[in-house]
């Protein structure tokens, strides 16, 4: 858990210096108007909390009956062979976990997906403290976003009176799979780059 | 078309539980149930977010951030009104949906500013904390090229995302 506080401690110089600027800003611009616009920060929070608690209950169930009926199981199952060509060399208990992982990503399961990759991440580390290539390779894929039906944003679209809330389904997937795409041939790359340096120290 | 994609997927797994013998009533209450623990749980974040970005914007340093930022997006086709969420996505999920949220308020949900931020959201995943949370149990402390090669994926999606959202 060393990195999450790692992250959670730059968050926390990040914000307390963004905060710390807009309000130094706001003594001299517009000192009156700081009180409101923070409280009307947490209203506007309040509003938005309520619209996602719509939206996920009516999301969750869908993604329920999902899991109910073994749809993700089935969508692990049959991304096993792309696993299996994708990450060379490991074993059946890593492709068990990264199917799980990627299947529950494109799902958008988040609860899933993040157990599931903690899994695989530590049963393909040989090394402590190294990250193989397989290893980073299943990070980009998962950090360039896999998901199929970006449920949250067409349902606030939805909940704020759009035409088509689903006209971005087609937009979104073409994007995602561009990045997810153009991440893993990177990371081919600066992978088959770094083991050609290592070639030619040894050699 | 996609008008009928939620339909589709809505009616299809209801028909498909409902062949697998699986109580659609008790999935529909378990989502019910978890989506208000969930919202609990990350309330914190929405809120402080929030008032992050409202004193971000009365104090007139987005207004600053945004005009540095407006050149180089607009040559690349990314609108400059979204610069804001362009620099949170790889940091806070729930911040960027609150942040989409704001631009949809604000430039009506069917411009082409609110659905650029809309695929723009949908199609990115938060590059730090997913490096954070997946090697905490493995210890890895250096990712090598994987963060820089995860932002720059992402930053060429969301390019990809406002040229679609052009034609689209």
């Amino acid at each position: 858990m060393r990195r999450e506080v790692e992250i959670e401690y730059s968050m926390n110089v990040a914000f307390a210096a963004l905060t710390l600027l807009s309000l130094v800003m706001m003594t001299f611009a517009a000192p009156a108007d700081m009180l409101p616009s923070m409280i009307s920060g947490v209203s506007g929070a309040i509003v938005l909390i309520l619209k996602l608690t719509a939206v996920y209950a009516v999301w969750l169930s869908v993604l329920k009956m999902a899991e109910a009926t073994g749809l993700d199981r089935k969508l692990s199952r049959a991304l096993r062979p792309v696993i299996r060509r994708l990450f060379k060399g490991e074993s059946e208990k890593s492709y068990d976990y990264i199917s799980v992982n990627l299947a529950s990503n494109m799902l958008g399961m988040g609860g899933a997906t993040t157990p599931a990759a903690i899994n695989a991440m530590a049963s393909m580390c040989r090394e402590e403290g190294k990250a193989t290539d397989n290893m980073l390779m299943l990070l980009v894929i998962n950090a360039t976003s896999i998901q199929i039906v970006p449920a949250t944003v067409i349902a606030l679209r939805a909940a704020a009176g759009s035409a088509n809330a689903a006209s971005v389904f087609l937009p979104t997937l073409i994007a995602t799979s561009c990045a997810t795409a153009a991440g893993m041939i990177l990371a081919r790359l600066c992978a088959a780059a770094r083991s050609a340096a290592e070639k030619r120290k040894k050699g | 078309m996609s008008v009928y994609l939620l339909p589709v997927i809505l009616v299809g797994t209801v028909i498909y539980s409902l062949a697998k013998r699986v109580s659609v009533y008790d999935c529909f209450l378990d989502g019910a149930r978890e989506s208000l623990s969930l919202v609990k749980s990350i309330f914190p974040y929405i809120a402080v977010i929030f008032i992050c970005i409202e004193l971000f914007r009365a104090s007139g340093l987005a207004y600053i951030v945004s005009g540095w930022l407006s050149h180089p997006l607009r040559f690349l086709g990314i609108p400059p009104e979204i610069a804001e969420l362009v620099l949170l996505v790889p940091l806070s999920g729930n911040g960027a949906i609150a942040l989409l949220e704001d631009i949809i308020s604000t430039y009506g949900v069917d411009s082409y500013i609110a659905r650029c931020a809309a695929t723009i959201a949908g199609a990115s995943e938060t590059v730090f904390y997913v490096s954070a949370v997946y090697f905490s149990k493995c210890k890895v402390k250096n990712l090598r090229y994987a963060i820089p090669v995860s932002l720059f994926s992402s930053f060429f999606g969301m390019v990809v995302a406002c040229a679609l959202c052009r034609v689209m």
